[in-house]
């Protein structure tokens, strides 16, 4: 008779139909150079807009939601939101709960302005400490106040990320350092998660503990457990990462360990468009592909993230050469379909969480190339030489040098298998034995003739 | 007060028992004191807690870190006790089940530190020694193998003698650029043997295999002279377990790969390996391992076998399979993150939040009360990277030094990076991993 009055909705029965609340760090790369490239197709600000409005979406999926934002620049990894007290200005002693006083940012509809004129606006408007600004418009006293907080920090802090790069350095390094901006979204997230099994649970453990508990329990609960994930927004060339390989490996090991899935939207830079006859876009966009950042895919497979190479021109038979021709409107309409395809990405394919996505179909890529690049050429190979002390490994090539001189990186001489079949398991030479010497009639002296294969128990 | 190590003989006859009785006797000094009760802080009525359970988390950090020469590629066999003794309630619900929790644990977190390593695992019941699963480098075989004795009991005498010896024989086929280590958990006082278990040892030194040994109980000759004669004479690797934190703590210090030493220096080579790339079908085909039907697999570099996991050896041609990634994970052992010092208040006002997290630390106070009654300095709470001079706090230097391994600090562009991702300082000053990369331990 349970069933007839309805009381097994309240017994504890069903499962528990909150969802637990998702923490979404973005790491945006910030390095100028790669986006001057990126200019005529998508511009900064547009591209800033549309992580807005994803960030909205995501915040507006779960009231408990939380979003944490990372700027990726050429030559340091920062904050920028929330805002670290490095970066407050002095008055801001207590700095973090802000009012409705310190607005400082006019509101646009996003669709209509691009965000470059907010920025220009920002510098124009004095911070008043009483009401509001009388030159705001109405649509930004009703816009959600969360909405607004996060923008307004977002914008300001990138704003002097990017008025406090020289010239010189932006010249100087051209790489971004993505190592470092992980390292940072993993403390915060470690952080972020022990303040939520506290509040939850009254106990607080680190996250690896929680990771654990979680991996040998799969029926535990995952309303108590803060759901992360890292979505990193990239354009800059991999070729220059090789430096950070040991650090990003490090990262990503420990995403894996906790179960943080790391996206990855890489945009694609134009080919180089100084050559007037670079005829086939299509070409062009598979090459750029090709040198993707294979790190940050390996990245994502290794977290069960999602990594996509987003395309944002359409492919289109007609010559580039017209392109670069074509009139103001044409250009207007490649930018905002760009724009707007930048935004489908985030939104459709970026923004469920990791426990939503096990219910739907991931597009990701599948062909990961795993293998190796070879630390004396730089090669990719497919079968190499490691040295048992470092772990370095060579290519054929140096096989010459490496039986005479020693490894490479840590100097230590190294025999090489000569049978071709090296490692562990292959190489097994028959044991010899030595042939039995006719036992001299001298009794206890046989001992010496009789050799020890030392056959396994 | 609490005295937690005893000292015990067990029958052997040996005529070298006098100096055995020496050397034991030199160790009885080594108890560790506790006064819980004197640690305990009050402030303003209340007990601080956060003082010593920070402290607690430092001493859990703070382990030598100069970069050695490690043994990477490890073949270790790990041999359990489940003779009578391990019935035990001394652990809850008895020492058997705790060991068998830990041993998981250890399984997977030894694979997730020594990707490319191998584990055996060999039970001492009822006299006799039993595999309970062979030498191979899948986790998930080792797991489910050990999840089947829970519900086995303990029972019989333990054998020391046998149990080696099955452990010799399976790290018969270990090649020597690996290293091949015995772990020994022994929860009884005694062992009952069929021949001389002296002997048993010889060969073991013989073969360069080096064994350590948990004790759950007490100390027992045999033992300690296992672990000093396979060790040339060190006796580090033979520790009695406190409480159940402890024997945790001891059990997971064994994934971390051991230091080689001086005369083990010989056996490096080049070892060959295949890379393979994924690859996905449309048609289902069998993999050459298991013979299960899958779309998708890794083709063998040499000759396109078929595996479905990696790391894996080559069915067909016996190489050995790996992702680059695999041998990614065993860097941070080769170049390890260097220690973060305490701040004193004197330098702490620099900094009003960790770095990392932005967690808010406590403000500095005045000078008063820098320190406290005892004239010890109190913690500011603060830790410094040494080469990017950014302050952390302790959860975020567990984190840095127990999981992800990189220094925030460093890597958000504080200090530059060299080529294999060590960091220097803008003066060129080697930080991190200093001096020497590879230096080895004599």
């Amino acid at each position: 008779m349970e069933g007839a009055d309805g009381s097994k909705h309240f017994g504890g029965d069903l499962p528990s139909q909150e969802q637990s609340p998702s923490l979404l760090t973005i790491i945006l790369d910030t390095n100028p150079a790669a986006w001057a490239l990126l200019h005529p197709t998508l511009t900064l600000s547009s591209a800033i807009a549309d992580i807005l409005v994803f960030i909205n979406a995501h915040l507006a999926c779960n009231f408990t939601n939380q979003i944490a934002i990372i700027a990726s620049h050429c030559d340091k990894a920062q904050w920028l939101y929330p805002t670290s007290a490095a970066q407050k200005p002095p008055g801001h002693k207590h700095g973090r709960v802000r009012t409705t006083q310190h607005e400082t940012e006019d509101e646009d509809d996003d669709d209509v302005q691009p965000a470059s004129n907010k920025r220009a606006k920002l510098n124009g408007i004095p911070k008043t400490d009483h009401g509001l600004p009388s030159s705001m418009s109405e649509s930004e006293s009703k816009k959600y106040r969360p909405f607004r907080m996060i923008e307004e920090e977002f914008i300001k802090n990138l704003q002097s990320l990017i008025s406090g790069t020289s010239p010189e350095t932006v010249q100087q390094k051209t790489s971004t350092m993505v190592a470092g901006a992980l390292t940072l979204a993993l403390s915060y997230i470690n952080r972020r998660s022990q303040e939520y099994q506290e509040s939850i649970t009254g106990v607080s453990s680190n996250l690896a503990d929680q990771a654990v508990a979680a991996g040998s329990d799969p029926h535990a609960d995952t309303a108590s457990v803060l759901q992360s994930r890292i979505l990193v927004i990239t354009l800059s060339p991999s070729t220059d990462l090789a430096h950070q390989y040991i650090p990003m490996m490090n990262a990503i090991f420990a995403c894996q360990r906790l179960n943080i899935p790391i996206d990855v939207l890489q945009l694609p830079l134009p080919p180089d468009l100084k050559q007037p006859g670079a005829n086939n876009v299509s070409d062009a966009s598979t090459k750029s592909s090709q040198s993707s950042t294979v790190f940050l895919q390996q990245a994502s497979d290794a977290t069960h993230g999602i990594f996509i190479a987003a395309r944002l021109e359409p492919t289109t038979d007609s010559k580039s050469s017209s392109r670069q021709t074509g009139s103001n409107a044409g250009d207007g309409d490649a930018t905002s379909l760009a724009r707007y395809s930048m935004l489908t990405y985030l939104l459709t394919s970026l923004l469920p969480t990791p426990t939503s996505r096990l219910h739907l179909i991931t597009p990701t890529r599948v062909d990961v190339d795993f293998r190796a690049a070879c630390f004396c050429h730089r090669n990719v190979i497919s079968t190499g030489f490691v040295c048992s002390i470092c772990l370095s490994i060579f290519c054929d090539q140096s096989l010459e040098i490496l039986s005479q001189e020693g490894c490479i990186t840590c100097g230590t001489k190294l025999s090489v298998r000569a049978e071709g079949v090296g490692g562990w398991g292959g190489g097994k030479r028959p044991i010899v034995v030595a042939p039995k010497k006719k036992k001299k009639k001298k009794g206890l002296g046989s001992a010496v003739g009789t050799p020890r294969p030392g056959t396994p128990a | 007060m609490s005295r937690r190590r005893v000292d015990a003989r067990d029958g052997a006859d040996n005529d070298a028992a006098g100096d055995r009785e020496d050397d034991a006797r030199g160790q009885e000094t080594n108890f560790e004191v506790t006064r819980t009760w004197d640690d305990l802080e009050e402030v303003d009525g209340n007990l601080a807690v956060t003082a010593i359970s920070e402290a607690e988390k430092r001493r859990r950090l703070l382990k030598d870190t100069t970069p050695l020469q490690r043994g990477i590629i490890r073949h270790l066999i790990l041999l359990l006790d489940m003779s009578d003794a391990m019935g035990e309630k001394d652990l809850r619900p008895t020492r058997f089940q705790v060991t068998l929790n830990f041993t998981i644990a250890f399984i997977r977190e030894y694979f997730e530190q020594n990707p490319i390593s191998q584990l055996g695992i060999i039970a001492m019941r009822n006299g006799v020694a039993e595999p309970i699963s062979d030498m191979s480098g899948n986790p998930t075989e080792h797991i489910k193998a050990v999840s089947r004795q829970k519900a086995a009991e303990p029972h019989g005498q333990p054998s020391l003698e046998n149990a080696l010896d099955l452990a010799r024989a399976a790290l018969f086929h270990a090649p020597s650029h690996g290293t091949r280590e015995i772990l020994l958990v022994m929860g009884a006082l005694h062992s009952v043997d069929p021949g001389d278990v002296h002997r048993t040892i010889d060969a073991l030194v013989a073969d360069k295999i080096h064994a350590s040994v948990i004790g759950l109980a007490a100390q027992v000759a045999i033992c300690h002279e296992l672990v000093s004669k396979t060790n040339n004479g060190d006796t580090s690797g033979y520790n009695i377990i406190m409480h159940e934190g402890h024997l945790r703590e001891l059990m997971m210090a064994v994934t971390t790969p051991p230091a080689t030493l001086e005369q083990a220096k010989s056996a490096s080579s080049l070892l060959m390996m295949g890379f393979p790339s994924r690859t996905v079908d449309t048609q289902p085909s069998l993999c050459a391992c298991h013979s299960r039907p899958s779309r998708e697999g890794y083709l063998c570099s040499r000759c396109g076998t078929k595996v479905c996991g990696l790391p894996s050896e080559c069915p067909a041609c016996s190489l050995t399979l790996i992702l680059s990634t695999h041998l990614a994970r065993s860097y941070h052992h080769l170049f390890p993150l260097v220690n973060w010092v305490e701040v004193p208040w004197s330098s702490a006002n620099r900094s009003s939040e960790c770095f990392a997290c932005q967690r808010l630390f406590p403000e500095v106070p005045s000078r008063e009360q820098w320190h406290d009654k005892d004239s010890h300095e109190t913690s500011s709470s603060r830790y410094e990277c040494t080469t990017c001079h950014s302050h952390f706090c302790i959860e975020c230097d567990l984190f840095a030094h127990e999981v992800v391994h990189n220094c925030p600090g460093c890597q958000s562009g504080l200090a530059t990076a060299g080529l294999m991702g060590e960091v220097e300082m803008e003066d060129g000053h080697l930080n991190g991993y200093d001096g020497n990369a590879m230096g080895v331990e004599s």
